[in-house]
């Protein structure tokens, strides 16, 4: 009896994660697909699965002759890294800085200050997409590095984040730095945020696969091939050389690949991130 | 000492500003600025270039005249209606397989959400790719079953589409909160009713669904944000077509502003996108949100 109960336990078991392993596998298929295909020979995109032997020859062309055509790819890959490099950590410094004035200065404007940054949170951002252009446009910033990195430099959301977890810090951690002779920024980014790692990753995660993943912004504020990050320039070469499947594949890849090292990277703090942002 | 204390709230207050300084000059400039320019730009006609011109609320009634705007009012709700059906039950359903799996749980909690983090322009192409006339996806429902779908050449499928790559992505990343959701739901809930004699299946009714009612309001205020913005997939797949049939508001607005150079009317359009996605969104709230309190 007891053994006929495992049994059944046993294959519901099997069931259960057979299934499981299906469902992840057909969620991991456009993945696969495309990181193979990007190795394939140009005739078996659309007919194999698994090639019939690995080429480069997609790399190599968008790498080198895309370049020649006025695509300068490998030029996209250190636009995307430069931008969103200096994005995230503008945006993890100012936003530790201001969010320990809200959460830890007592001052006139701590309460107004709050309350402001929770009233921006509320606007969604696609409101501000045209009349943003004009502001720009109007300071003769278009078809510049500075279009796409200048407006994002500081941001509600990460001084919310940092506001809410240095929140938590006893006042005597600071007090004790202060005796100790600590200078303000000392205090900063020695004591309040090695104690809120979690939330410093949880920023700089979101906030640099944002920027990465940007496409509308630099799309409307760029013009010249060699100033438009990775996405653009992709989308832009897709526009026009449609057919050149195996490149633009490989270009995806190019494309893709930081964003995925650093979720796996940071895997642990991402988990995190999803259900703390909520609470 | 009185004189002592009021010199230290004065260095706070001193030091509260300075610090915050910055910010609120880079939101004047940043948020401030272009919000004074939305207003100004939604009661203007204006091309860029020539003398901007008021014309007061003309924008708004040209709008509510505009059949596109209608074309993409009915196609907002055609996605959602698509959507949120579709991630909602199966974002469900996949928090309660986590909740059951008792090994590989990084293994599938990687593979759903590695998703969430592929870019917008790569994951296009690569559906475009997938989902092509004589592309893998069609090819093997054609060997196996005899069917062949127009995902994206076909009026009728080409938002349906759409909601299926958006539910590829998010899906992984809403099981999540629905998992949290789950998590907080006290184990000796299912063990009472187990004792009553309740069926699983009316205990997913009675119990879970109830208690899930926080996390199924965050997933949809999210859902319903996420519609709204929705621009990369259109643009990058159809284009807005076919006919008009995957036209969004951030299609109409970039092509408005951009293409057309009517900043004042894309500026109208947003302010409207905005406060329907608002509404909808308080509307939602009133009609499913209830009280959970876990006794």
């Amino acid at each position: 009896m007891t053994s006929k109960k495992m049994l059944a336990q046993n294959v519901k078991a099997v069931v259960f994660y057979g299934i499981m392993f299906a469902v992840s596998s057909v969620w991991l298929y456009p993945y696969v697909w495309l990181f193979l295909s990007s190795f394939k020979p140009w005739n078996e995109i659309y007919t194999t699965f698994i090639p019939s032997h690995l080429t480069l020859k997609s790399y190599s062309y968008i790498l080198s002759v895309a370049d020649q055509m006025g695509y300068p790819f490998l030029r996209g890959l250190f636009n995307s890294i430069f931008i969103s490099v200096v994005v995230t950590v503008s945006v993890v410094v100012t936003s530790a800085i201001v969010g320990y004035a809200v959460a830890k200065i007592r001052f006139g404007g701590s309460k107004a200050l709050f309350n402001f940054v929770i009233y921006q949170m509320l606007f969604p951002g696609f409101m501000f997409t045209v009349p943003l252009y004009i502001v720009i446009r109007s300071f003769g910033l278009l078809d510049t590095y500075a279009a796409m990195i200048v407006p994002s430099l500081m941001g509600a959301w990460g001084v919310f984040m940092f506001s809410q977890s240095f929140k938590s810090v006893p006042n005597d951690y600071i007090e004790a730095a202060k005796i100790d002779g600590a200078n303000f920024f000392w205090v900063v980014f020695n004591v309040m945020v090695p104690l809120s790692r979690s939330t410093m990753a949880i920023v700089t995660i979101f906030t640099f696969i944002g920027i990465w993943d940007n496409f509308m912004w630099p799309l409307i504020v760029i013009q010249s091939h060699p100033k438009m990050p990775l996405a653009v320039l992709l989308a832009v070469f897709n526009k026009t050389y449609g057919g050149y499947v195996g490149p633009i594949l490989a270009g995806s890849v190019i494309q893709t690949i930081p964003m995925v090292i650093i979720f796996i990277i940071f895997r642990k703090y991402f988990l995190q991130g999803i259900s703390m942002s909520f609470k | 000492m009185k004189s002592n204390v009021r010199s230290l709230e004065r260095v706070e207050n001193i030091k509260g500003w300075l610090l915050s300084g910055p910010y609120w000059i880079f939101a004047a400039i940043f948020f401030g600025y272009p919000f004074v320019w939305l207003v100004v730009l939604a009661l203007s006609k204006w091309n860029f270039i020539s003398p901007r011109e008021t014309i007061w609320l003309d924008n708004f009634i040209k709008l509510f005249r505009d059949p596109m705007f209608w074309t993409v009012t009915w196609n907002t709700i055609r996605f959602m209606f698509y959507f949120i059906p579709m991630g909602l039950t199966l974002s469900i359903a996949l928090a309660m397989a986590f909740s059951k799996a008792k090994r590989f749980k990084t293994f599938f909690a990687m593979s759903f959400l590695i998703a969430n983090v592929s870019s917008g322009v790569a994951y296009s192409i690569i559906f475009t790719q997938l989902f092509s006339t004589n592309g893998p996806v069609n090819n093997f429902l054609y060997d196996h079953f005899g069917v062949f779908i127009p995902w994206f050449s076909d009026p009728n499928w080409a938002m349906f589409s759409i909601a299926i790559m958006v539910t590829w992505k998010f899906m992984g990343y809403y099981a999540l909160i629905f998992l949290a959701g789950l998590q907080a739901i006290p184990k000796e809930l299912y063990e009472a009713a187990e004792i009553d004699g309740a069926t699983k299946w009316t205990q997913f009714w009675k119990i879970t669904l109830p208690l899930l009612n926080p996390s199924i309001v965050m997933v949809m205020v999210l859902a319903i944000t996420l519609t709204f913005g929705i621009f990369t997939e259109p643009f990058m797949i159809t284009g807005g077509g076919p006919l008009n049939s995957t036209q969004t508001f951030m299609m109409v607005i970039y092509t408005d502003a951009f293409l057309k150079y009517e900043p004042g009317y894309a500026a109208t359009m947003s302010i409207v996108a905005a406060g329907m996605s608002f509404a909808l969104i308080l509307l939602t709230r009133k009609l499913i949100e209830r009280k959970v309190e876990f006794a």
